[in-house]
């Protein structure tokens, strides 16, 4: 069976530009798209390209365990979603007709927005990347950093729902790790970042839950 | 051998499991959190930090021995004992009110984990540690503000968004001072910093612009958690910037140090005293009152002088009775109201709970400034120290305090309209729904309220020694 080392040796060719491009793809979809499972596969796959990108700063095994708390914060993020949306779907079986599942996909005049808005943040983490260097980092770091920071404060802004907010929040705070390990590769920083952002998603389930618990309660009233 | 600071990080989260465990009986559990929070603040406040004594069953405990906490420092040094006592006892009046107006919620284990975070991050060094303790407690504050049944709390993450928008600056401010102490040469890095810590001490304070989260954590937010984070965690903040003033001088040997403290308070004066006159519901209101206390000690800050600190430190010191009376009472009042605070909802109810509108009224009175409260003797302070410097200030400040009661003027016309029949206006009947437990609880809190207005020397002699024995260069 392969180690840790080898399985990360093998994707090591995605470390730099597809790493970037990963996380310029993800935190993309997370700031246009709605549906909770793509956005949830969306967090993983980030979280997999983050850690990619921190195996080349800090050792394997503190990167390894940076991923392993943002596939926990994912499964949180999962499994409260999933209870929502069947609470939800039982609530709209019995007041509404279920709206077309095509919908979904289609690009809304709200997510053509945010995807413009996410457009023009991109461009000036490009800028930013370039004009005002990171100290400490390479230059492709820099832009996934800004990338990061920038789509995650879209987010933040652009977002009403615990959920988004949240999402908003650890992808603003993974932009922020990425950068600080450079400058500090301490496992005391480390740790008390990864206890901050699983409190972090911890919040957000519970906001998300007190949600559907109330619009439960104002369905029965 | 106990070493103090383990003591006071570690009591407080195992004593939050206990309370967990015990919250069905709430009086048990509220009476366990209100004794941690006071024997821990008569602990720091007599403990001796120089050497160790012996307490019960003959342990040692040396409340100044550096305890390393993943190889990190915790120290309790002379000058964060003000700081934490303060932490402790503001909490344990904050519970003890919580007792009567909010029994039973999550506030009262979440608050002592909270006491255990904040105090690390009172303790901790480097204080970048600090920073990310903080960041944790944000977290945890939002479960305690949660309004159980009750749509999502928008205030809590807004307090969250803020607090973590906050977190990269106050980092890399330290690793930035860490750089230009090799290189002293580089002054780019010492403005860099300067920059970075006030942007993020602004967004942790809640200063305009970034005043959002103040307003709305009380709004929709359970009161006294809300309480809770503008006194406690606020509080914390506070301290940890008179640590980095302490720790950095030239900060406040920069000249725009003053200028820029003194302009961002005036504009969260003017900002939070127009806002307040306007309001048509209680809960913003004690938003914005808190937000024109805030910026008067910033005012007071902002004239780095040893007055404007020992003024900045004793309104700091007298605004957790005035806050906490204020949501104590709107907590009462939400409840016998079905959870609104609007205008129309809350007609006569002042005859039907009496002691929250009593503490509404002192607890406004305070954090506007008015005699005979607390917060008076703060405010009066600091106008006449701004009268002979800049009056225009100090005429906004009185006029920011009258815009508070004005708002609440408006509330407590509501609250007195006369019931039509007459049973219903006597509150020494038995229509006071609240119960003689609460009106003793209410009543000892005013007193403290109004001792400290009428004898404040104890706590303006604790004032100026922490102003004058700590923070001043």
């Amino acid at each position: 069976m392969p180690t840790l080392g080898e399985l990360v040796a093998r994707v090591s060719f995605l470390a730099a530009m597809p790493a970037v491009a990963g996380v310029i793809i993800t935190a993309g979809i997370l700031v246009v798209n709605r549906e909770w499972r793509l956005n949830v596969i969306a967090l993983t796959v980030q979280y997999f390209f983050v850690v990619l990108l921190l195996t080349r700063m800090i050792r394997l095994e503190v990167a390894a365990v940076k991923g392993l708390i943002g596939w926990l914060i994912c499964m949180v993020f999962y499994m409260t979603e999933r209870r929502a949306s069947a609470i939800s779907q039982a609530q709209e079986s019995e007041t509404a007709a279920v709206p077309e599942r095509w919908r979904r996909w289609v690009l809304s005049a709200r997510a053509s927005f945010f995807l413009l808005a996410g457009l023009l943040i991109s461009v000036a983490a490009y800028t930013a990347a370039l004009r005002m260097p990171l100290p400490e980092v390479p230059t492709d770091i820099t832009l996934a950093c800004y990338i990061l920071i920038g789509l995650g404060l879209l987010q933040i802004g652009l977002g009403e729902q615990p959920m988004q907010v949240g999402l908003g929040l650890l992808t603003f705070v993974s932009g922020v790790d990425l950068f600080y390990v450079a400058l500090e590769p301490s496992l005391a920083v480390a740790g008390l970042l990864g206890a901050a952002s699983f409190l972090i998603a911890l919040a957000t389930a519970y906001l998300r839950t007190a949600q559907v618990t109330a619009t439960q309660e104002g369905g029965a009233a | 051998m106990i070493a103090g600071p383990l003591l006071l990080l570690v009591l407080p989260l195992v004593m939050a499991g206990v309370v967990y465990l015990v919250l069905r009986w709430h009086t048990l559990a509220a009476l366990l959190a209100v004794g941690t929070a006071a024997v821990l603040g008569i602990a720091v406040i007599y403990l001796p930090v120089d050497e160790a004594v012996a307490v019960a069953g003959g342990r040692q405990v040396a409340m100044g021995e550096t305890v390393s906490f993943m190889g990190r420092e915790l120290i309790l040094e002379q000058a964060d004992q003000i700081g934490m006592a303060y932490l402790f006892f503001a909490s344990a009046v904050l519970f003890l009110l919580a007792w009567r107006f909010t029994p039973g919620s999550l506030l009262f284990p979440l608050g002592l984990g909270l006491l255990g975070l904040l105090g690390g991050a009172l303790l901790i060094r480097p204080l970048i540690y600090a920073a990310l303790l903080l960041e944790i407690a944000a977290a945890l504050a939002v479960f305690a503000l949660q309004v159980e049944g009750r749509p999502p709390t928008r205030g809590g993450l807004r307090y969250l968004t803020f607090t973590t928008m906050a977190l990269p600056g106050l980092m890399v401010t330290h690793w930035l001072l860490e750089r230009y102490a090799v290189t002293p040469d580089e002054t780019g890095l010492l403005t860099a910093a300067a920059i970075l810590l006030s942007v993020s001490f602004a967004m942790l304070l809640g200063t305009v612009p970034f005043h959002a989260w103040v307003s709305s954590v009380i709004d929709d937010g359970m009161p006294l958690a809300g309480a809770f984070v503008l006194t406690v965690s606020n509080g914390t903040i506070w301290f940890l910037l008179l640590d980095f003033l302490e720790t950095y001088p030239w900060l406040q040997g920069h000249a725009l140090f003053g200028p820029v403290l003194s302009a961002a308070g005036l504009v969260m004066v003017v900002f939070g005293g127009l806002l307040a006159a306007g309001r048509r519901r209680l809960g913003p209101l004690v938003g914005y009152a808190s937000l024109v206390d805030s910026g008067a000690a910033l005012i007071a800050l902002g004239m780095s002088s040893s007055v404007g600190v020992t003024l900045a430190i004793f309104s700091l010191l007298v605004r957790p009775i005035g806050l906490i009376l204020l949501a104590s009472g709107l907590s009462g009042l939400r409840e016998r109201s079905g959870g609104s605070d609007q205008i129309e909802d809350i007609q006569g109810l002042g005859w039907k709970a009496p002691w929250s509108t009593a503490a509404l009224i002192l607890g406004t009175m305070s954090v506007a400034g008015w005699p005979i409260s607390a917060g008076f003797v703060a405010r009066w302070a600091l106008g006449r120290e701004l009268m002979a410097h800049s009056p225009t200030t100090a005429l906004l400040l009185l006029l920011a305090g009258v815009a508070v009661m004005m708002g609440m003027w408006r509330g407590l016309s509501a609250l007195l309209t006369r019931p039509r029949e007459s049973k219903d206006r006597s509150v020494f009947s038995g229509v006071s729904s609240e119960g003689w437990v609460t009106a003793v609880v209410v009543i000892a809190a005013m007193l403290v309220c109004v001792g400290i207005g009428l004898f404040p020397q104890g706590l303006a002699s604790v004032a100026v020694s922490l102003a004058g024995g700590a923070f001043l260069p």
